[in-house]
């Protein structure tokens, strides 16, 4: 089992950063780049490239590369998910999963809702 | 914060952050049992114990408001003096606090686990009938404000309207309603067409000086107009975004005492209190920041009761609002997140930045900030109110001003510009005889009837630039909200009887620095 297959959501105003879309699966490779890199030729089963359970951290790096259309200063910040954007993991905060250190397994469900809009 | 930096960019090099969360445990603090689904300020809590923990503290900060005058030991029955009123933005926390509102009080019969998804403290039926009459859910659409962005108001009619047995009346508003005379009326505000003259506001100086408009009352067709001459006039981005939050205020105030509201429910969460009374405080109004946390206002013109305006979330944090939205299935309205015109570097986005920052690696600090500001009161009550906002006002903001800043004034002028209106005068004869006198005399200003942020507001061009040039005609006759030249009728007559018109002189830049000079650092 190489690859995983994640449901990512998005809530509360952030879907305007990913073309509006609510709900996206996104495939990943269980083991990815150490440094982090998001790029087709990194991600090959066969590259030369140091390789680490991909995690949570990695995915919201990702997704700011590879599926974000604008302002990624809105979603992430500091290597990190911004500030007043909340992650659910399984219906859980990853606050309790570890945050960016969760390791990501097959069908998980991985929430992001902003909180930027609070009116 | 060692200084007045961009808390974006210095709070990392100040502040480490740090895991919220130690993992000690993962079981609900609650029920002992579960495990945990969310950390709520360092507290670990089930899905089960989230809904009836939310609930509890709406409760705990709306229901000792509820009755006119405060319980005595034995907690008596719910019963407000009228009706309810909900402001509703469709944002996060606006949606749970209807949310709440519904499930908690208008809930006709508790159905099991559908009515709080997996929460145990259902409505009892003497919670039922709190408030007089139909809950109103007020919604102020701002899209006339800004080019370019949508109407949502039908999106927010159809959130409002899906509460099963439509439970609330929905009432919908716009910005522009606040120079529409129509709206006024039907407010109760009185008839705007009848009043003896209009004022226009002469923004292009700091004076604030009233002009008399020459045609009486704009059609209802140009109140959108209005508002975009009102904005345009306003000196920063930061001005503009204060200056239609003080709108919305108002609008949603006239419209609850038009509805004989003895209550109106806002939004605002800890969250959102703190990033309001800290971007407050810098913009001046630190004289009503007990206010922002809780406030009663006796309509003016006198009607209905007074309203208490409760902000029911304000123990709850943006991040409980969101979490309950999305288990409760709702989905706040889309809408960019800074819209155009409300500039990213604007002190309420720099604020709010710095506060969710806050919250998210220190969030017992947000609590803090919000229960100082609390206690917070100023040393010199005050009956005044500010004739743009309506919150408390120092007595004359213009005196304040000359205490910390470099001004001058002249001797009050006795009232011969024409703002008391002799009984046996006709209007006409009164204009043919004051407009001589307009000439040399200067005419009554605004400014004696502000809060200090009102007026930093209106005339903080000085320090920004201007967001966009006026022309100079423009400039000069920049139309005022309704009920602003409602109270002006009233206050300006009156003050102009009792000779207390202040009246400012203008400095030339060259006096200004030449009384500043000495303070002056080299650069
Ligand atoms: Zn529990
Ligand atoms: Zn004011």
């Amino acid at each position: 089992m190489s690859q995983l297959s994640l449901k990512v959501e998005f809530g509360g105003g952030i879907e305007l950063l990913f073309s509006k879309k609510h709900t996206i699966t996104v495939e990943l490779p269980a083991l990815v780049p150490t440094d982090d890199s998001t790029d087709d030729q990194s991600l090959m089963e066969d590259t030369a490239k140091e390789k680490k359970p991909a995690n949570l951290a990695y995915l919201v790096l990702y997704l700011r590369d590879r599926l974000l259309t604008e302002r990624a200063e809105l979603f992430v910040e500091n290597g990190t998910v911004r500030p007043g954007i909340l992650v659910l993991v399984n219906d859980t905060d990853w606050q309790l999963e570890g945050e960016g250190d969760y390791e990501l397994k097959d069908k998980d469900n991985i929430v992001f809702i902003s909180t930027l809009h609070g009116g | 914060m060692t200084s007045c930096g961009n808390p974006n960019v210095e709070k990392d090099a100040l502040m480490e952050r740090r895991p919220k969360y130690d993992g000690k445990t993962k079981i609900c603090v609650k029920c002992k049992e579960n495990q945990g689904n969310v950390v709520i300020r360092h507290a670990v809590y089930c899905k089960s114990c989230f809904f009836p923990l939310v609930q509890t503290r709406f409760k705990r900060t709306l229901e000792p408001s509820i009755n006119p005058a405060p319980d005595g030991p034995r907690r008596k029955a719910l019963r407000a003096a009228g009706s309810l009123a909900v402001g509703f933005s469709g944002g996060t926390c606006s949606m749970t606090l209807l949310d709440l509102v519904a499930k908690t009080y208008l809930t006709t019969r508790p159905t099991g686990n559908e009515s709080m998804k997996g929460g145990t403290d259902h409505p009892r039926n003497s919670e039922r009938g709190v408030w007089k009459g139909k809950p109103t859910v007020c919604y102020v659409e701002v899209c006339g404000a800004f080019s370019g962005q949508i109407d949502q108001t039908e999106v927010i009619r159809a959130i409002v309207e899906r509460y099963p047995n439509c439970p609330f009346e929905f009432i919908p508003l716009r910005l522009e309603d606040s120079f529409n005379p129509s709206w006024w009326s039907s407010v109760g505000g009185g008839n705007a067409v009848d009043s003896a003259r209009s004022f226009g506001l002469d923004i292009s100086d700091e004076e604030l000086r009233l002009t008399h408009i020459s045609q009486s009352t704009p059609p209802d067709s140009s109140a959108l107009t209005a508002l975009k001459a009102y904005l345009s006039s306003v000196p920063t981005l930061t001005a503009v975004n204060s200056t239609i939050q003080t709108l919305i205020r108002l609008l949603l105030f006239h419209t609850a005492a038009a509805h004989n509201a003895s209550h109106l429910l806002l939004g605002t969460s800890l969250t959102s209190l703190s990033v309001n009374l800290i971007s407050g405080i810098a913009q001046g109004s630190g004289f009503a920041v007990a206010e922002e946390a809780k406030e009663e206002w006796t309509p003016r013109p006198a009607r209905g009761l007074p309203v208490r305006v409760v902000r029911p979330l304000r123990d709850v944090g943006v991040k409980e609002c969101a979490i309950w939205n999305w288990w409760a299935g709702l989905h706040p309205v889309d809408r960019p997140w800074y819209p155009s015109g409300a500039g990213k570097n604007a002190v309420d986005s720099l604020t709010r930045d710095f506060i969710f920052g806050l919250e998210t690696d220190y969030p017992a600090t947000v609590s803090t900030i919000a229960r100082t500001c609390g206690k917070l009161a100023s040393k010199e009550d005050s009956d005044e109110r500010c004739i743009l906002c309506e919150r408390p006002a120092q007595r004359r903001v213009q005196d304040w001003k000359a205490q910390i800043s470099i001004r001058s004034y002249s001797d009050a002028t006795p009232a011969v510009s024409g703002i008391t209106k002799p009984t046996h005068l006709s209007d006409d004869e009164i204009s043919n005889l004051t407009q001589a006198k307009q000439e040399s005399k200067p005419e009554p200003s605004l400014a004696p009837y502000l809060c200090y942020a009102c007026h930093t507001t209106l005339t903080s061009r000085s320090i920004r630039g201007m967001t966009a040039p006026l022309s100079a005609q423009r400039a000069k006759e920049t139309p005022l909200p309704m009920w602003v030249r409602s109270t002006l009728d009233g206050v300006v007559a009156k003050d102009s009887v009792d000779s207390e018109m202040i009246q400012s002189k203008k400095l030339t830049s060259q006096d200004i620095k030449s009384q500043i000079e000495q303070y002056l650092i080299d650069e």
